[in-house]
Parts: structure tokens; C-alpha cells; sequence
């Protein structure tokens, strides 16, 4: 999987039409062979613009940042991607007129070590959904599969379950980077910032890691795209997957097979009612 | 004032340090998710005194905690009461093993806005308290450049005893202060570890300086990153209105992981928890790279852009604590990069905006 | 343990409502010998704290040359501020920790004409200065107050003004920004009236002056054009603080920390500063 000498050219005549301000692609990292998101405004810089199996960082978290808002930015998208993209535009953070997508038909990416990652082992939807072009050939939706370390935890008890997280949180230390780097988290102040939300309030305590991390996890529970980028933000690699990935086995057993943002103008799976939601809990 | 240094190998330092954790209150590396952080330990098993440096988190939250109680209060109908908070689980005598030497840099430039004006006491204790064996790297890693600061390695006394690894297999253990030297006199093992001055062995006695300084020699030529911090200080300095921030900084996502995992940084928020009538209030780490640092309750913000908050951290590292406390607040340990999810490393930056052209 | 962060206990002895917006809070220590230990200069400022809210910082208003209290203006701004508005009553215990920071410069002042220039709660810090000097007049020649608010309900310490307008030796000149019925002193901002009405004397005088940000940028020119040198020129900054003692990093300025090297400032010393607040 190479398309940078395409992406490469795409850019270079989105700029040169001036249909874009800015665009948000991967380059190479100075230092190895792996690489990190740029930024471009100058043409000239084109040319540093790569997309292989390494490119990894979901680039719709530049949608929230200073340097996009309100201009037209030239965006690369992988099949997760643009789930959380699919996500951003019903939910009127982005306007879908100001962005040209290069949708890609991704074959999975792969982590610092060469392997490939968890959640594109287990990828649902590898084809980006929203697009203007297409590079690759489309592969099409698949089954869906049930993440393995869920299947594990399926076989814990509830306060079997709970220590298991409590001993996952004890290592948190509430930098709160797994929240900056969603690109779903585009909250203006986040209701765990909130001076008068005291059971958070900043101070890093496990219960206060626990509590912060819990309530992240169900704002993003039926809005999750598991792009995993708040893993690759930790700093003391913390399996937040598992939150998530719990989160949507749930909602996609219980919510008609629902996933995050593969229709255009789907609303995450508690935004929206359907008569065939489960009623069961109404005595 | 000349401290003693110890020859041993492989098996005498791990002797020691058993010796060590059994008889003190020790502290050191322990792997989870492969990230190593610093925990109370009770074997050697638990813990890798040589951890990479790469996975493992800076000792800082042993002296300044990532959240520490300042007090508790309970207010009813009869009053209110300040109470003090539980005694500081940090401030006993302790070690700290498998510390590295930029690690124990960062605590050394941290005494300095600990030590003006108001003394930070309890900071103060806890270092006091602490003995720290610190190993000197064979190799850099990816994003090192502590050779390029302002501080010698060789001589750094930031910690108390030295770990140095000799050839054949030869270990060195050499006390940097007193505390460190009274410590490792104490708990020398004379059947494993050997005064290079009392022994005979020539082998072991006179050369060791030519060793460790050999181990130096290999050391300092494993590194990527090179830079004159002199340079880059006087240069930075100049260069406030540089639109170079705003470049290097452009595909920042404002996580802020790098303040918090940081050796040097030491801006913290005051926070209270309240619980009905009672209440905890806590100090805790914060960053200048989020946006609600600075924003005052009018709604003013004198740093709204991201570039400007990128401008105070890099400039506080590299300018405005060197003029205030003669240091640089940066000690090359390379963490910032590792932890960033888009690998932006102060380093880059700064040399970034150095190179750039001058404001007026 | 965090001992250099522990506040210490202060009752609230009256408050008092100076405008819609703003109150001011009478403090005296729970234990009181405290109080006299508890010493200040015009200037300085605590770190008060409603517990369970928050802590803020506050300047204090009034002068250490009246005994027994001190007191702390609050505009109801942010959360802590809206929290202590809503719940702090008469009676009510409080934390505070300080003084804190540096205090204007009462031996550069002393034996020179004294112009204050306020506007709206900025008046707060002045206030502390100008008790301190009524308190030592002869130590200083003229004394003039110019203070502007928006409108005259946002005027704060009012019974205060009346007391020093009876005072032959002050002079005080009120101004709002619109006209009012009621109303039937000057008209117009600040900045104007200075050089329009107050024409102040340029030679040995020291401008202490503190306001909205806005009215600190327009003053300041008007200085300038009157003639008086950026060192004559005193004020006294805000910034976001938690700490006050120089180590939390918030305040910082360039290598300058506000709540150590500041608040008070000459306009020629915050000239010299980053651009940045």
C-alpha cells in the first residue's frame, strides 16, 4: 500500500486550482522510517507528502485545530477515518463543501514494531466512506468481528471486572492527551474540566482517573470509530481500547448491529430512536 | 572532596541491590503495559534497574507527586476546620534505583524554583531523604541529547551514587556526594564489591578512571541529536516574535502528555474535591500547552493560540529559566518525542526556531 | 503535604455591596493572633479560597493602617467568584493565604503630588494605597483621585468617596461614561477627562493607576501626551495565579513572575516585558 506519488499529485493540483488552503497529510519523520502528520500550507511542500502501511495517525483531529477551522482543507482519509469524518460532519464540526477527502482503500497499518494493528486485524470497514476520490480498490464492508481481549473480559464477573480497570486506571497519570487526540472530542470545555464537576476535578487520584476515564469512554460509547488514537497518545500505553470496544460489542448487539459513523449522516447510536431499540429495563 | 568508588560485577550489584531493598525503603522501575514507572518495591524480581530509558517514566512524581493533598477541611454548623493531611508517604528516608542520569538532572534544576523565596519544604525533604542510584547509559537513544546541555555527565551530582558499566564485565559504583558516599560505605559488601583505593589488585585500582572514562568516550558517540545549547539560548532569546513557532508547532494536537511526562516541568493547578460538607484540596500537575492555563475568569486569554502556548514552553526551557535560575529547564532526556502521539520533540523545536531568522 | 499551599481560617465580619457586580468582603482571622501578625503594604494581595469552590486571587483593598480587618473587593466573574457571590454569608469562614507579591513603592512616593487613576473595580488596589496616604497625608503634597465607572450604580465604594470629598485636602474627580439624569458630575472616559478636567501638574508627580485593560491602554497614552515619564507611572497587573509564591509557572511573563516581581509594576518596567498580557 503506496499512494503517496498520488497523494502527492492530488495536492499539488488542489493547490495549484486553489481549491484548498491547507492539507492534512503524513510525512516522514526525520529520525526513522516511521511518520508523522503534517500540516501544509505551501505548496512547495508537497512533495514530503507520503501514505503507506505506516501512516497511521487518524488526520481528522487537525479538524478541530486552529490552522483548519473555516478554511477548505485537502484531507486523507482511511476507512476508520472516515467514520469519525462521517461523525464530525452530521454533527456540524466540519461543512463537507470546505474539505476535498482522498479517501483510501486501506489493507491495515501497522505499529512502530512492523505489526499489524489490532484494530485492523479486526477491521469492520476498511473503505473510507466519505470521499471525493478513491485510491484502491474497495474491498466492501466486513463481518464484524468481536474483539479478543472483550472475549476475555466477557468471562470476568462485574467486580472481577472492576478491579481489572481500577488496575488499569492505577497507571493513569490524567494528562488527558487520549481525549486531545480523539478527533470526536471537540468539546469546547469538557465536562471533566469543569471546575464544578469536583469528582474529577483535575487532581490526579486514581478514583478521579477512574471516574474521568469512564466518563470518556461513554460519551464515546456508539461514536467510537476504534481508530486508536488516543492509545498512540498515551504515555503509560494503557489498553483504553478496551473501554471502547466493550462499549460498541454492547451497542452493536443491542442497537440493530449499529457502527459509529458508516452511513453518511449517521448520529452515534444514542442520538437517534428506532422502535426496535431495546425496551427490556421498562418493568 | 573525593568520594569512593567500588568495583563489582554483574552478580555484586545485584547483591547489593537485594541488600538494598530488603533493608530500605526502595524504589524502582516496574514494567506494566511496557512502560516502566517508579514504585515501591520488595524484590529485585518486581523491578528493572535498567530499564530503557526510552519506556521509562521520569522519577519526578516521587518528589513532586502527580497529585499530592494539601489539605482537608469539613465545615458544618459549629465552624470550619482545616486539617492536616495524612503524613507524606514520600518524605521517609528511601532510594531510588535505576534512576537515569537526566532524570536526576531534572530534580537538580527543579531545586532551584523550589529553593527561591518561598521554600517548597516538603520538596525539599523528600530529596533530602532520598539516596539515588542512577546507571550512566551505554547508548542514546532515538530523540537523547543530555550531552548537549548544559551539565557534565561525567561529574553530575545530581545523584548520589553512579552506576558506571566497565569492560569485562566490571561494574562501577562511584558516591557523587555525601549522603550517596556515607550510604554506599554503609552497605558495601566486601565479599563482592572492592574500594578501588584499598585494594591491591592492579587490575581493579589503577585503571578504573581510564575505564569509566572509556564507557564515556563510547557513550557520548552513540548520539543522533547534537546542539550548542549556548547557541540556541542566546539565539531563542532574540526570537520571540519568530513565526518559527507557529511552523514547528503547526501539527501539535495540544495533548499535553509532554508537560506531564516531563522531568522538568513543574506548573501545577490547585483543586479542590468536595464531598457534601468535607472536602479535599489537591495539588496537581497541569500544562502550559492547555488552552485554559492562562484563561483568566473575565474571559481573558493572553496566550489563545497554540503557537503562543508552544512560545512560553519552549522559551521557559530555554530562555526564561536560564535567566531567572542559571539552568535550562530542559535536560535532553528526549521524553517529550517518545510520548508525543505526532513525535514533535522540544528539540526540533527549538533548533527550529533558533535557526530562523531574527526578529527585531 | 503541601504546607506552603495551607490557608488559614478567616471569618467574614460584614459584607458590603458596592454595585451590582461587586462586594466587598470584611475579614478577620477565626484566630485572632493572627491579626496581629498578619501584615501587609498598598499593593499586595491574598490567595482566597471558598473551600470546596476554588481558590482566587484577590488584592487586598484596604490599608494595613486600619486595624483589625482587611478587606477583599470580588467582582463576580468566573466560577469561584460567582460561587462566593451566591453562598458566602455574613458569619461564613473562608481560607486565605498571603500577602503575597510586591506593594507599591512608598518611598518614591513619599513628598510627591499623588494622582490616582481608576476605573471600576480597579479602584480596589488604589483604594488600599489611597487610605494608606490619607492615613500619612503629610508625608505627601496634592492628592487627586480620578475614578470613572460605565455608569453610576458600577461606582464602587461610594459612602467611601463621600468621606474623602469632605477631606479639603483630596481632590476628587468622578466621571461616568454616558450621561444621566441624576447624575451631575463629569461625563466622558477616563482618559479624557484626565487631560480635558484634571490637567494634572507633570513635574514630582507619581500616576498611580489601575482598570479595565482598555482604559489602561487609552490612559497611558493620554500620560504619555501629558508628558509623564513611563517610570512616574505605577500600576498594578492581573494575571491568572493559583499559587502567589512564584512556583505554579502560571503567571510567568517572560522570566518575570508576576505574583513575585509583580503585581505593581512601572509602565517602564512593563514595557520591557514580552507582550503577552
Amino acid at each position: 500500500m503506496d499512494y503517496s506519488k498520488q497523494i502527492q499529485d492530488i495536492a499539488a493540483k488542489l493547490f495549484a486550482d486553489g481549491k484548498i488552503d491547507v492539507f492534512v497529510g503524513y510525512r516522514m519523520n526525520s529520525f526513522d522510517d516511521n511518520q508523522i502528520p503534517v500540516v501544509i500550507t505551501d505548496p512547495k511542500e508537497v512533495a514530503e507528502l507520503v501514505f503507506t502501511e505506516k501512516s497511521v495517525f487518524n488526520l481528522t483531529n487537525y479538524l478541530k485545530a486552529d490552522h483548519t477551522r473555516n478554511k477548505r482543507v485537502g484531507l486523507v482519509v482511511k476507512g476508520c477515518d472516515s467514520r469519525s469524518l462521517n461523525l464530525l460532519l452530521t454533527e456540524s464540526q466540519v461543512k463537507r463543501e470546505k474539505l476535498y477527502i482522498i479517501g483510501i482503500a486501506c489493507e491495515g497499518v501497522v505499529d512502530d514494531k512492523g505489526q499489524k494493528m489490532q484494530n485492523c486485524v479486526e477491521c469492520i470497514v476498511p473503505d473510507a466512506v466519505v470521499f471525493d476520490e478513491m485510491l484502491g480498490t474497495p474491498k466492501g464492508i466486513r463481518d464484524y468481528i468481536v474483539n479478543a481481549d472483550i472475549i476475555e473480559l466477557a468471562g470476568k464477573g462485574l467486580v472481577e471486572r472492576r478491579e481489572y480497570f481500577e488496575q488499569i486506571f492505577e497507571n493513569c497519570i490524567r494528562c488527558n492527551a487520549c481525549r486531545h487526540s480523539c478527533p470526536l472530542c471537540y468539546c469546547a470545555k469538557c465536562c471533566i474540566d469543569q471546575e464544578t464537576a469536583t469528582i474529577y476535578n483535575g487532581s490526579n487520584t486514581s478514583s478521579s482517573a477512574f471516574h474521568a476515564l469512564m466518563t470518556w469512554s461513554l460519551h464515546l460509547a456508539g461514536r467510537c470509530v476504534d481508530c486508536r488514537n488516543c492509545e498512540k497518545a498515551c504515555p503509560s500505553h494503557l489498553p483504553l481500547h478496551l473501554l471502547h470496544k466493550q462499549n460498541e460489542k454492547v451497542i452493536y448487539d443491542n442497537f440493530q448491529n449499529h457502527l459509529a459513523g458508516v452511513e453518511e449522516g449517521d448520529r452515534g447510536a444514542f442520538y437517534k430512536y428506532s422502535l426496535k431499540d431495546p425496551d427490556d429495563f421498562i418493568l | 572532596m573525593s568520594f569512593s568508588t567500588f568495583v563489582t560485577d554483574k552478580t555484586g550489584l545485584q547483591k547489593l541491590y537485594e541488600a538494598i531493598i530488603s533493608k530500605h525503603e526502595t524504589y524502582a522501575p516496574v514494567e506494566k503495559f511496557g512502560k516502566y514507572d517508579y514504585k515501591k518495591v520488595s524484590s529485585l524480581k518486581e523491578c528493572d534497574p535498567d530499564s530503557p530509558i526510552a519506556m521509562t517514566m521520569s522519577v519526578k512524581p516521587l518528589f513532586f507527586p502527580r497529585a499530592s493533598k494539601i489539605m482537608k477541611y469539613e465545615a458544618n454548623s459549629s465552624g470550619t476546620t482545616i486539617m492536616e493531611t495524612d503524613e507524606d508517604p514520600l518524605a521517609g528516608k528511601r532510594v531510588v534505583l535505576g534512576v537515569k542520569h537526566c532524570d536526576a538532572r531534572g530534580l537538580q534544576v527543579l531545586d532551584a524554583v523550589n529553593k527561591w523565596d518561598y521554600i517548597d519544604s516538603d520538596f525539599l525533604k523528600r530529596r533530602a531523604n532520598t539516596v539515588i542510584f542512577s546507571t550512566r547509559c551505554d547508548k542514546a537513544d532515538t530523540h537523547c541529547f543530555c550531552t548537549s546541555l548544559d551539565y557534565d555527565l561525567e561529574k553530575l551530582d545530581a545523584l548520589d551514587v553512579a552506576v558506571v558499566n566497565g569492560s569485562d564485565g566490571k561494574i562501577y559504583l562511584q558516591a557523587r556526594t555525601g549522603k550517596g558516599d556515607i550510604f554506599l560505605k554503609e552497605n558495601s559488601d566486601q565479599s563482592t564489591m572492592y574500594d578501588v583505593q584499598n585494594t591491591m589488585d592492579d587490575v581493579r585500582s589503577t585503571k578504573y578512571e581510564e575505564d569509566m572514562k572509556k564507557q564515556y568516550i563510547a557513550f557520548t558517540g552513540s548520539f543522533r541529536l547534537k546542539m550548542d545549547y549556548k547557541d540556541v539560548n542566546e539565539k531563542m532569546a532574540k526570537r520571540f516574535d519568530s513565526p518559527a513557532f507557529e511552523e514547528a508547532s503547526r501539527n501539535c494536537v495540544s495533548c499535553n502528555t509532554c508537560a506531564f511526562i516531563c522531568p522538568t516541568c513543574h506548573c501545577f493547578k490547585i483543586s479542590d474535591e468536595k464531598i457534601k460538607d468535607t472536602g479535599v484540596r489537591y495539588k496537581s500537575y497541569d500544562s502550559c500547552n492547555n488552552v485554559y492555563f492562562t484563561l483568566e475568569a473575565g474571559g481573558h486569554n493572553p496566550r489563545p493560540a497554540k503557537f503562543r502556548r508552544w512560545r512560553q514552553r519552549s522559551m521557559h526551557k530555554f530562555v526564561y529559566y536560564k535567566e531567572r535560575f542559571g539552568v535550562n529547564l530542559c535536560v535532553g532526556c528526549g521524553h517529550c518525542a517518545i510520548s508525543c502521539p505526532v513525535n514533535i520533540s522540544i528539540f526540533d523545536v527549538v533548533n527550529h526556531v533558533a535557526n530562523s531568522p531574527a526578529s527585531s | 503535604m503541601e504546607t506552603l499551599l495551607v490557608p488559614t481560617l478567616c471569618k467574614v465580619d460584614r459584607i458590603i455591596q458596592e454595585t451590582p457586580d461587586v462586594r466587598t468582603y470584611r475579614l478577620k482571622f477565626k484566630d485572632e493572633s493572627l491579626t496581629e501578625k498578619f501584615s501587609w503594604q498598598p499593593g499586595q494581595f491574598v490567595e482566597f479560597s471558598l473551600l470546596g469552590s476554588g481558590e482566587c486571587t484577590f488584592c487586598i483593598s484596604s490599608s494595613a493602617t486600619r486595624k483589625g480587618f482587611f478587606d477583599c473587593s470580588i467582582k463576580r466573574a468566573g466560577i469561584v467568584t460567582a460561587d462566593i457571590h451566591s453562598d458566602l454569608e455574613e458569619g461564613d469562614e473562608v481560607g486565605i493565604r498571603g500577602p503575597y507579591g510586591n506593594w507599591f513603592p512608598l518611598d518614591e512616593i513619599k513628598g510627591k503630588n499623588l494622582l490616582f487613576v481608576g476605573g471600576g473595580i480597579g479602584l480596589a488596589p488604589l483604594r488600599s494605597l489611597i487610605q494608606y496616604a490619607i492615613d500619612n497625608r503629610a508625608d505627601y503634597k496634592d492628592f487627586t483621585i480620578l475614578y470613572g465607572a460605565r455608569t453610576s450604580a458600577d461606582l464602587c465604594y461610594k459612602e467611601e468617596i463621600e468621606e474623602w470629598k469632605k477631606n479639603t485636602s483630596v481632590k476628587v474627580v468622578l466621571t461616568i461614561d454616558k450621561p444621566e439624569d441624576t447624575w451631575k458630575e463629569n461625563v466622558g472616559v477616563v482618559p479624557k477627562i484626565l487631560e480635558e478636567v484634571v490637567k494634572p501638574e507633570i513635574a514630582n508627580t507619581k500616576v498611580i493607576t489601575c482598570g479595565p485593560p482598555i482604559m489602561i491602554k487609552y490612559t497611558l497614552q493620554s500620560l504619555d501626551r501629558l508628558g509623564f515619564a513611563p517610570k512616574d507611572v505605577i500600576t498594578t497587573l492581573e494575571m491568572k495565579m493559583q499559587c502567589g509564591l512564584g512556583k505554579c509557572g502560571r503567571c510567568n511573563i517572560g522570566s518575570t513572575y508576576i505574583c513575585k516581581d509583580g503585581p505593581v509594576f512601572t509602565y517602564e518596567q512593563l514595557k520591557a516585558l514580552p507582550d503577552e498580557f
